[in-house]
């Protein structure tokens, strides 16, 4: 078995079965934690609305904080942004998303992929050097920070290496590629990367909460 | 009443002795820690979890943070003052504890002893924080379980352990009792504001704060005016007249609850329908939103901030306001627990607004306002004026900003604390009640 088999073969089965149990096990234990209803009297009635209102606004930049927050307002943007166009939208994932799903969808120019996934390796290098030297993230990091943010920059990086064939055989830099990204599966459902789960349920259960008192969260 | 008034400067004098009489726990280092475990996992239920589960370590809330951005100390940092709690939660709730207990050490008591600092002298749980987080993690809740837990552990800064002590034991606050309501009762009848005291029954029962009756008396002879001119069937309690709960502040759930006993028996008792809670934002979110839920029941009786009172009765057409005349332009600061915590943002606008006043808004306001650094007990801890007066700077760049008149506020404490900064800085924007306002401005 090659480098290349074994990634695309035992590797990625295991560490997409790492990845679904892990996210399922952290998500109903959270959820399966007894939870006692308001008494309190509604000021209003709150509900989908208040909830889902949250989740598509809370990360919205217009209001009074923003000045203080433009930074990590606008590469927070940018950086999901050029992450989803390099994942979505590059040929060759989207064939092995129809691998998978069975459907597929237009690809984008690599040229324009290629662009947006060294914005995301440059900002995510920011964002870690920033980690490691603002004070008040540099106090409240731990290592699930670091570690987080250095497995997400390896599959970029190694995925911009073996589209340009920089530093090897392509074959050997794509195994690298994909083994790199069943090392962020493995880690997803253990560390902060989870957020991108648990965000959803947070923005609800925020949306109802200050909305049965009246206050858009 | 002014910063120069005999009283203000008695007032004062009284909070600076607070810390003279250390409360002794007589508890060993174990039982402090154990207590401070149980709280914990009794408090951390499916919503807290979610949250612990969804921060990202971003430091977005520091920006939000009133003492943060006064001082750039990042201590201060609201995830980071709920720090010790995440990390309990992880290694003794979470769904992935039994990863995490090799690799995580376990809560000590020295660190919650540091933390005491950072919760009860940093923060005022003003919840600005609530609203930045970008994963809508309310902060100021696992800020409430961290005082619940250092409250079990007996690790309560010592002005706000004596002022509860000084509630559980006597029912009284700052040597206000019943004979001390009585007295200003008396005082104010002199001057033809007649108090219905201990009435058998009654549609409404008003609340007042031991502030109140030995700072503000103004406040209560201005709410007595505002339920007699809006034929309001009311009565105060001598019994149960205090609405302030240390327990809120502190995180003594039993205090709590025993101060919510008692206004709930009374108003039962005297078939009060509505529970009015007078310019206390910490009191109306206790009565409003916190009591049921610590008493295990749904009130029997609607809870109603005096502002919420008032702008009620204004639309009904029973209370009618003039123009008024001594300041034409205002501006409105909201208190957190009576705003961003308890959703009274139009009320106290309406009102003013009824009296024709140019309401000038502050560059945060509503559910964005900046604490005026003091709530949630932070005034009387004395370890926590240095930062309580740069925050309060930053409250009086933006109300300078505005050029209004006079600054008004529902809240005394918040006005307390205004009163404190304008005392140590020589700031001279009046700084006034909505209440009395209303009530200087009744039409004929």
């Amino acid at each position: 078995m090659t480098l290349l088999d074994f990634a695309r073969g035992p590797a990625l089965q295991w560490s997409l079965i790492i990845l679904v149990t892990g996210i399922i096990w952290r998500i109903v234990g959270a959820l399966l934690l007894s939870s006692r209803k308001d008494l309190s009297v509604a000021r209003r009635k709150s509900g989908l609305n208040d909830g889902l209102g949250a989740i598509a606004t809370r990360s919205l930049p217009a209001h009074t904080f923003e000045k203080r927050i433009r930074f990590q307002h606008v590469t927070g943007y940018a950086w999901h942004l050029a992450l989803f166009v390099t994942v979505l939208f590059f040929g060759p994932h989207i064939l092995f998303f129809e691998s998978l799903l069975g459907f597929s969808w237009p690809a984008l120019p690599n040229g324009i992929v290629l662009f947006s996934a060294a914005v995301a390796l440059a900002i995510l290098i920011a964002l870690l050097i920033r980690r490691a030297n603002h004070p008040v993230q540099k106090l409240i990091s731990n290592a699930d920070d670091y570690i987080s943010v250095i497995l997400c920059i390896l599959p970029l990086l190694t995925g911009i290496l073996a589209f340009a064939h920089i530093g090897g055989r392509y074959e050997t830099l794509l195994a690298i590629h994909l083994l790199s990204i069943e090392a962020l599966f493995i880690w997803f459902p253990f560390g902060k990367l989870m957020h991108s789960a648990m965000t959803f349920p947070a923005r609800f259960q925020a949306g109802t909460s200050f909305g049965r008192k009246g206050i858009k969260a | 009443m002014n910063v120069s008034s005999p009283a203000f400067t008695e007032f004062r004098h009284s909070l600076a002795n607070l810390a003279g009489n250390p409360q002794e726990t007589g508890m060993s280092d174990d039982e402090r820690l154990a207590r401070a475990r149980s709280t914990f996992i009794a408090k951390l239920n499916r919503r807290t979890a979610v949250d612990m589960e969804t921060c990202i370590h971003c430091g977005m809330c520091a920006e939000a943070c009133h003492f943060y951005i006064a001082t750039e100390d990042e201590r201060y940092t609201p995830a980071y003052k709920i720090d010790p709690l995440r990390r309990f939660y992880r290694r003794e709730v979470s769904p992935l504890r039994l990863l995490y207990r090799p690799i995580t050490r376990k809560m000590d008591l020295d660190e919650l002893k540091e933390w005491s600092e950072l919760v009860y002298e940093a923060c005022t749980g003003c919840g600005r924080c609530d609203m930045m987080c970008p994963m809508g993690i309310n902060i100021s809740e696992g800020i409430n379980i961290m005082r619940e837990g250092l409250a079990a552990a007996g690790l309560v800064p010592d002005e706000l352990n004596a002022l509860q002590a000084e509630q559980r034991q006597s029912n009284s606050l700052f040597g206000v009792g019943a004979a001390e309501l009585k007295a200003v009762a008396a005082e104010l009848a002199q001057h033809g504001t007649m108090l219905p005291l201990d009435k058998e029954s009654a549609d409404i029962l008003v609340l007042t704060t031991a502030v109140e009756v030995r700072l503000f008396p103004e406040a209560i002879a201005a709410c007595a005016k505002v339920m007699e001119k809006s034929g309001a069937d009311w009565t105060i309690s001598t019994e149960a007249f205090e609405a302030s709960n240390l327990g809120l502040i502190t995180g003594d759930k039993t205090a709590l609850r025993a101060a919510f006993k008692r206004v709930s028996a009374k108003a039962k008792e005297i078939g009060a329908a509505t529970v009015i809670v007078p310019e206390s934002g910490h009191a109306y979110q206790a009565l409003r939103w916190e009591s049921a839920n610590a008493l295990g029941e749904e009130l029997a009786f609607e809870v109603l901030a005096i502002s919420e009172y008032i702008a009620r009765t204004i639309k009904a057409g029973s209370l009618k306001l003039k123009p008024a005349t001594e300041i034409k332009s205002v501006t409105y600061h909201d208190p957190c627990r009576l705003g961003r915590q308890g959703g009274v943002f139009d009320e106290p606008r309406e009102a003013l607004q009824a009296m024709g006043l140019d309401l000038r808004e502050t560059a945060s306001n509503r559910r964005e306002n900046l604490c005026c650094g003091g709530g949630c007990g932070e005034y009387a801890i004395s370890h926590g004026a240095p930062i309580r007066q740069k925050a309060f700077e930053l409250k009086k760049h933006e109300l300078d900003d505005t050029q209004a008149d006079a600054v008004v506020t529902g809240c005394n404490n918040c006005r307390i604390n205004l009163m404190i900064g304008a005392e140590e800085t020589g700031w001279d924007m009046p700084v006034v009640s909505l209440v009395e306002t209303v009530a200087s401005n009744l039409a004929e």
